[in-house]
């Protein structure tokens, strides 16, 4: 999606974020700044740990402070820097503006409060409703994401629901106030192979019906073919790679993405909930090298790579980027 | 090398692995105990306590605790420093004496009960869903559920006479805690790789559960010792008051006892330095307690 | 129906508990209890009056007959007259038991109460300095013995050296302001003594419980924090708090009450078993322990329906 015209809907920039742990200082986020523009869908892949969901969160404000940081950087929505607003402008925004669905639907539903209560606390939380009319809300949304018998399942308490429907409920709890932006941490995950699929097309169909734009973060490349505009790759806290997703399947840049793809299965059923093994192992983030995080595990290292750490130039015209001084090309 | 049998390689692979869980546990603890102000204090100050209780032990001080010496109630002096009590003894040497008797209550208590509570939980979580788990957790219901006050009053008058009756009636009950924390632990621990590993290779169940489970609970073991010495001598105070406690020597709880008739009278000396006495103590084993807690807890230390 | 059947499933599991604690307190107070022989014989008796005595007072059986015996007085509610006063052992309960719940209700409920107040504030406070505060208050409160602050606030409020303002000791009460007089003073000592216990646990509740995804699920959606704490986590965290409540009434209803009872002079039902263990009065402490492990059976049934009320996972199969 090109930005010559439209501005971005959020734009991050220089972003850092830290975790003080008793052995110091861990930046689980270093130094990112991306875009996304209305309607689009952005996907950030990359191995466990290396900062998708912190990311996901410190958008929100979420990550638990202390320990948590932002050391420095902006979150420009909508024209407002979410980091300079204050908590209760923050509350304003979370599930109205901006909406987050978790990984983990067996235990992101409040387990002592029906579905309804929860989903009906949300909506009137945000908009002038009464009991009533939340609950008839509610029950729409439940019947748009594709629960069956919404009116009698919504008296329903989420231990009585399977994990794909429970994801469900947490996709109309999320859309219910019509966010402009929504945060899909590995939203299908921990769900079956066939629910994946489900609850995945059902998420990108109403996208397009909300009109609203989306982080999806993802360990399944396909998914990402499949439902993104344009992907981020990350590694141990930087981006590396950022690119239109024609581009990133056809002409990845990054090794590291080069290595991403070739290791993805041929065969859609064999999808794998972690990433594909690349060789080496991530560094921990305490201990970084001094130059690309990635050049101890990279056949294109040279010396320069583990002098300086090369930054994401992003070209202006097609808002492709790589960090790397020897890309693929 | 090649002499050694393979179970005899793998064994010890199974004991670094439960080792070296340990240390982590206990490295952070350490590193985090000596960071918490407070708890470094309360430790500090129960040293001191320690100090005084070890003097009078060894007959270095306030060996005339017993000794009538001066007139009733006199006020606080250069010669008395807190004063004299009802019968005219010397009430800082009877708060410095008291001081051993506090230890003792609360070491013998804690040392027992918490060894009684690491074998049968233990042996319950072992062993849990059989007969012997069953039979433990018998015996923990039911003496939880009698009045702790009437249990040792019934102790005391069934042993008449027993100096122990206290400390045997306190150990009976208060290993229970202990005893379920141990079995909740020994049943995750059961699961884990390295006791899994000795089972397979064969090693028999009293090494693992003595060896290998037993040495993983000690934090557990510490954290409630603090707690159990705390409610002993919290709870010889009212036992000594209800004339079950303490039968020979003194302690705070019997100077308290004894202050009820005083201070009906005016004279608050005896009263008020046995409780600043047996609050001292108290609360500053209650700050090394928390801190050792804090410093403890696997899920606090896991989660940073 | 179905509460029904599972009340009766577990009032039927409870009675090894009551089989254990009435052998274990048989055992204690009957058995190896106050030997009442020589009491009730002149000077220099013969070994028959000593065998007679014996045998009316039912010493002469063997452990296994006297306590089959017990269960059977037991199980028809028929415990007697008292030892010491002749009295009925029904009358004694009847005229006990009313003193010592009036006298211990008002603290227990405020004790808890408070204390889940102070722990929600401490806990929407975390790490802060409120939060510092009451939990420094809570270790304070912890490290005082029950029986200095008794001993201290009969000092405050019922001496000449304090307030003089609350009846030292004894239960003259006929009116509702009788009433209130006595119990002010019992009252605030327990709740003192209790609050700081109470306060750190039900804080150590809550905080595990606002660590829980669901909570950043809720904050996610932009509940405010006040709301978080007394819907979405107060309610989870009523198991442990429910459970805490529960278990400490049958203990504080004779402990609990001991202590102020003799303190303070007030003929309830913890003065009267304390008084009847040092005599050997038996009767009444087969009553009061018999009694006591049953309502503990029926206290832990009444917990397990009050989790299905508080928590819909929970199932009573
Ligand atoms: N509360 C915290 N305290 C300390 N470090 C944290 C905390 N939360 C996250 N981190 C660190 O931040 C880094 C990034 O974590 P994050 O959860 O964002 O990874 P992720 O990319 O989402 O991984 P996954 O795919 O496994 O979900 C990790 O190395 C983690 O150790
Ligand atoms: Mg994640």
């Amino acid at each position: 999606m090109s930005s010559e015209h439209t501005a971005p809907l959020l734009s991050v920039r220089n972003l850092v974020v830290e975790f003080s742990t008793r052995y110091g200082p861990v930046r689980a986020v270093d130094d990112i700044s991306f875009d996304v523009y209305p309607n689009e869908t952005v996907g950030i892949v990359g191995e466990s740990g290396c900062g998708k969901t912190v990311t996901g969160l410190t958008l929100l404000q979420l990550i638990p402070m202390p320990p948590g940081r932002i050391v420095q950087g902006s979150i420009k929505f909508d024209g407002r820097d979410l980091t300079k607003l204050s908590e209760k402008e923050m509350q304003e925004m979370r599930g109205s503006d901006i909406s987050m669905i978790f990984q983990e639907p067996m235990t992101a539903l409040n387990p002592v409060f029906s579905v309804g209560n929860q989903m009906i606390d949300v909506l009137r939380r945000h908009k002038n409703l009464t009991r009533r009319q939340a609950r008839e809300l509610a029950i729409n949304m439940l019947d748009t994401v594709g629960i069956p018998a919404p009116r009698k399942r919504i008296d329903e308490y989420p231990h009585q629901m399977s994990g794909g429907m429970r994801q469900r409920v947490m996709i109309a709890m999320a859309l219910s106030c019509g966010p402009k932006l929504l945060i899909a941490d590995e939203p299908t995950t921990a769900l079956d192979v066939t629910t994946q699929a489900q609850v995945m097309e059902q998420i990108v169909k109403l996208q397009d019906e909300f009109h609203m734009s989306m982080i999806l973060v993802t360990h399944d490349l396909g998914v990402v073919a499949e439902s993104c505009d344009r992907a981020i790759v990350m590694y141990c806290g930087n981006i590396i790679e950022t690119a239109a997703i024609d581009d990133l399947f056809h002409k990845p840049q990054h090794p590291y993405t080069r290595g991403l793809l070739d290791s993805i299965p041929r065969i859609r059923e064999e999808r794998v909930a972690e990433l594909p093994i690349i060789r080496g192992i991530v560094p921990d983030l305490l201990h970084l090298p001094d130059g690309c995080r990635f050049a101890d595990r990279c056949p294109r290292a040279t010396d320069e790579c583990r002098k300086d750490k090369p930054v994401v130039n992003i070209d202006p015209v097609t808002g492709n980027g790589v960090a790397c001084y020897h890309p693929m090309g | 090398m090649s002499s050694v049998a393979p179970e005899q390689v793998a064994d010890q692979a199974v004991v670094d692995d439960g080792a070296a869980h340990r240390e982590s546990i206990w490295a952070k603890a350490v590193y985090k105990l000596r960071r918490d102000r407070l708890g470094m204090i309360g430790l500090g100050v129960v040293l001191l306590y320690f100090v005084v209780a070890i003097g009078v032990w060894l007959g270095i001080w306030a060996t005339e605790w017993g000794d009538v010496e001066g007139p009733k109630w006199a006020p606080m002096s250069a010669e008395y420093w807190f004063g004299t009590n009802i019968i005219g003894q010397d009430i800082f040497a009877r708060a410095i004496y008291s001081t051993k008797t506090a230890f003792e209550v609360g070491l013998v208590v804690a040392v027992l009960s918490t060894i009684i509570g690491a074998l049968l939980g233990a042996l319950a979580g072992f062993f849990s869903g059989t007969w012997i788990d069953e039979i433990i957790l018998w015996l923990k219901g039911v003496l939880d559920s009698i009045p702790f006050y009437l249990f040792v009053a019934a102790v005391a008058f069934a042993l008449t006479g027993n100096p122990y009756a206290m400390h045997i009636a306190m150990v009976s009950t208060f290993w229970t805690t202990t005893g379920r924390l141990v079995r909740g632990e020994v049943i995750k621990l059961k699961n884990f790789e390295f006791v899994e590993a000795a089972r397979a290779i064969g090693v028999p169940q009293v090494v693992i559960i003595f060896r290998h489970i037993l040495p993983n609970t000690f934090h557990i073991l510490l954290v409630q010792a603090t707690i159990v010495f705390v409610a002993a001598i919290k709870s010889e105070v009212i036992l000594s008051f209800l004339g079950l406690g303490v039968q020979d020597g003194v302690s705070w709880g019997l100077m308290i006892a004894e202050s009820t008739q005083e201070v009906l009278a005016g004279f608050f000396n005896n009263f008020v330095w046995a409780s600043v006495f047996l609050f001292g103590l108290v609360m500053a084993f209650n700050m090394f307690s928390d801190a050792l807690q804090d410093a403890l807890d696997p899920r606090k230390v896991a989660s940073e | 129906m179905e509460v029904l059947q599972y009340a009766i499933r577990k009032l039927i599991g409870g009675i090894p508990l009551v089989l254990g604690v009435t052998f274990i307190s048989f055992l204690l107070m009957v058995y190896f209890g106050p030997d009442k022989t020589y009491e009730l014989l002149g000077k220099n008796p013969t070994q028959e009056q000593i065998d007679e005595i014996r045998h009316e007072l039912g010493y002469d059986k063997p452990f296994m007959v006297r306590y089959g015996e017990y269960l059977k007085e037991m199980a028809t509610l028929d415990f007697g007259a008292s030892d010491s006063t002749g009295e009925p052992v029904s009358k004694v309960l009847a005229r006990t038991v009313p003193i010592s719940l009036a006298l211990i209700t008002p603290g227990f409920i405020l004790g808890n109460l408070l204390g889940i107040l102070l722990a929600l504030i401490a806990a929407y406070h975390r790490s802060g300095p409120i939060d510092k505060y009451i939990m420094g208050f809570s270790v304070v409160g912890m490290s005082i013995s029950f029986l200095i602050v008794v001993i201290a606030f009969q000092i405050i409020f019922s001496s000449s050296y304090g307030l003089n303002a609350f009846p030292v000791r004894g239960w003259n009460v006929h009116s509702f302001s009788d009433y209130l007089r006595y119990i002010t003073v019992p009252t605030l000592a327990t709740v003192f003594v209790a609050l700081g216990y109470n306060t750190r646990f039900y804080r150590a509740v809550l905080v595990e419980e606002m660590t829980r995804d669901h909570v950043r699920t809720a904050k996610a959606f932009g509940t405010r924090p006040g709301k978080l704490l007394y819907k979405n986590i107060l309610k989870n965290s009523m198991i442990p708090i429910i459970t805490r409540i529960m278990f400490s009434i049958p203990l504080v209803v004779v402990s609990g009450s001991l202590i102020i009872e003799s303190y303070f002079g007030i003929p309830g039902i913890g003065k009267v078993t304390y008084d009847a263990i040092t005599t050997g009065d038996q009767p009444i402490l087969k009553a009061v322990v018999g009694l006591t492990a049953v309502l503990f059976v029926i206290t832990l049934l009444i917990t397990d329906i009050l989790y299905r009320v508080v928590d819909p996972r929970v199932s009573l199969k």
